[in-house]
């Protein structure tokens, strides 16, 4: 689905004359191969290249070297702008910033609309979307009486109904409430399984990568380790190193751990932990 | 203050008038404006108070909700009433202390009256029973023709729609900006002008802030979304003219006739 040799970005800072100033390079040397259907999910600490990495999937930027291919497409070539627009859609951080419409069903519309889809289909795209998302009760609805969850749900099923391929949600959940963030969680999760839409989940909450089938840590525009959620987490010195915290029955497993309670190796959820306790007494 | 603002706004209900096709509500109010400006004279006022009565009827909103319209320009409306009234030479009604009252001034402000009056009805009414969406649509539509003029159509409606779309939210915004510099002292309601003005400033800044951030984040979204311009776009609403839309356009046709004949007459 998603191929990446070595790619990296720059950006360039410019003064006021339009004398290139300095050069940054926020991603350096990006390697990765994501298949269809996978559940990714990619950690790294502010200013780590999350973003600038998930906008070069979605050809919103272009590698300044390397390359990258999109669901059999090369990102280097400017004919397939569209192409991969619509085969990778993206669910941003804030929910207000990427409704444009002011009626729900009309927002699910407008990817479709600008694809140039005849106005019947549109209109089944829009319902199949909403009743993906379970919000086609909402879809004469303004999105300003929407939740924050409810509003991140519209947004991805204006995304779906573009009929994409792989879904990138860049902080989706950072925004809103611990409901917010487990309806557009188990949205995305069903999405995954049913569907078989490939995810790259980008967070900073632990919580949400234990359900991935495959983490990416990036740390200063590298990815410094990949893997199973288990295997990235019992590394925790190198997490640390990255400025990453461990989930939070992780860490309460280990601090037990310490104080002499024998609780085996490995777990990662609150359901684990809690079997893993009652087995204890 | 913000909130008295009913231009755009929406009154959802299922009537006629909301029903019927954007573009033939859009020309009815322009040429029901047309006709309060061209044709001053008591026939004409009747026939359009009769237009308006049964508009206001057959589209079920609460009168209540009509004249909350007015709120913002009231001041503006007594301010000028009085001065059309007093200011205008003429004969002589009647004399209040030093203020004269001519018959001109009189027969002058019931034309401005009736006229703004009407003018701010018909079209709150137009905002009332068509969606934000179906209105840009229509005006996308009507001029289109335009487009060959190399005049911007689908981005000018575009604009329209998103400003429709983030008036609400900026409203809110402004809100929670005045909250925030309320509790670090900051008092709007109090001082001369002058000060009233430059404490503006601790909320516009802010504001424009928020709003170029938002702009920069719902044009990448848009982008991601594969928008680019009109250019083979597709529309989710076709708009297309029913029995009814027909019917009203012949309803307009005959008041406009009949106003004009009448006007030429007198
Ligand atoms: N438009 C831009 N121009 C110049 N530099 C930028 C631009 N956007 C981001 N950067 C820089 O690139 C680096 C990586 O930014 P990016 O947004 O990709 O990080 P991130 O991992 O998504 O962070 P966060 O967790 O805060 O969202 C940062 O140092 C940032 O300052
Ligand atoms: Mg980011």
């Amino acid at each position: 689905m998603i191929k990446a040799e070595n790619i990296v970005y720059e950006y360039i800072r410019r003064d006021e004359e339009g004398n290139v100033e300095g050069i940054d390079r926020v991603l350096d040397g990006i390697s990765l191969d994501v298949q269809t259907g996978e559940f990714i999910a990619v950690i790294g600490h502010n200013g780590s290249g999350k973003s600038t990495f998930a906008r070069n999937l979605n050809r919103l930027l272009t590698p300044t070297e390397g390359s990258l291919w999109i669901d059999g497409l090369n990102s280097d070539d400017m004919e397939n702008t569209w192409k991969i627009r619509q085969s990778t859609g993206m669910v941003f951080q804030n929910p207000d910033n990427q409704i444009i419409s002011s009626v729900v069903e009309e927002d699910v519309g407008f990817g479709p609309e600008n694809m140039g889809v005849p106005t019947d289909d549109i209109w089944k795209r829009v319902e199949d979307a909403l009743n993906a998302v379970d919000m086609i009760k909402y879809r004469s609805y303004s999105p300003n009486k929407l939740s924050g969850g409810q509003k991140q749900r519209v947004a991805i099923a204006g995304v779906l109904a573009m009929h994409p391929k792989c879904i990138i949600l860049d902080e989706a959940t950072a925004m809103l409430d611990p409901q917010g963030r487990l309806e557009t969680l188990q949205t995305v999760k069903a999405l995954n399984k049913m569907e078989k839409i490939t995810i790259i989940l980008i967070t900073q909450d632990m919580e949400e990568v234990i359900y991935a089938d495959k983490v990416f840590v990036m740390d200063h525009g590298k990815i410094t380790m990949s893997g199973t959620p288990r295997e990235i987490f019992t590394n925790e010195e190198a997490l640390k190193e990255c400025q990453l915290d461990l989930p939070q029955a992780l860490k309460l497993a280990n601090e037990l751990r310490k104080e002499g309670i024998d609780i085996t190796e490995g777990l990662l959820t609150a359901e684990e932990l809690v079997d893993a306790i009652c087995q204890l007494y | 203050m913000l909130r008295d603002i009913t231009i755009g706004q929406y009154y959802p209900a299922d009537s006629i008038i909301h029903r019927l096709d954007p573009r033939v509500k859009l020309f009815f109010v322009f040429i029901y404006v047309l006709s309060l400006f061209m044709f001053g004279n008591l026939v004409s006022y009747c026939l359009a108070t009769i237009l308006l009565v049964v508009a206001i009827y057959y589209a079920k909103i609460p009168v209540k909700f009509l004249i909350r319209g007015f709120k913002p320009i009231f001041v503006l409306l007594i301010f000028t009433t009085f001065m059309k009234l007093f200011i205008t030479d003429g004969t002589v009604w009647f004399k209040l202390w030093k203020f004269t009252i001519t018959k001109e001034g009189v027969i002058d402000v019931i034309h401005i009256l009736v006229r703004i009056l009407y003018l701010i009805i018909a079209s709150s009414l137009l905002t009332y029973t068509t969606t934000p969406t179906r209105l840009t649509d229509a005006l996308e539509q009507v001029f289109k023709p335009l487009n060959k003029l190399k005049v911007p159509v689908h981005e000018l409606t575009m604009m329209m729609s998103i400003a429709l779309r983030f008036i609400p939210i900026l409203v809110e915004e402004t809100d929670k900006i005045m909250k925030a510099q309320s509790s670090r002292c900051m008092n709007f309601s109090s001082g001369n002008i002058l000060k009233r003005i430059k404490n503006l400033v601790p909320i516009l800044i802010p504001l424009f802030v928020a709003a170029l951030r938002r702009a920069d984040d719902l044009a990448l979204a848009m982008e991601s979304r594969c928008y680019q311009g009109g250019e083979g776009r597709t529309k989710m609403r076709i708009l297309k003219y029913k029995r009814q839309d027909f019917f009203v356009y012949i309803l307009l046709a005959i008041y406009f006739v009949f106003s004009l004949i009448i006007h030429l007459l007198l």
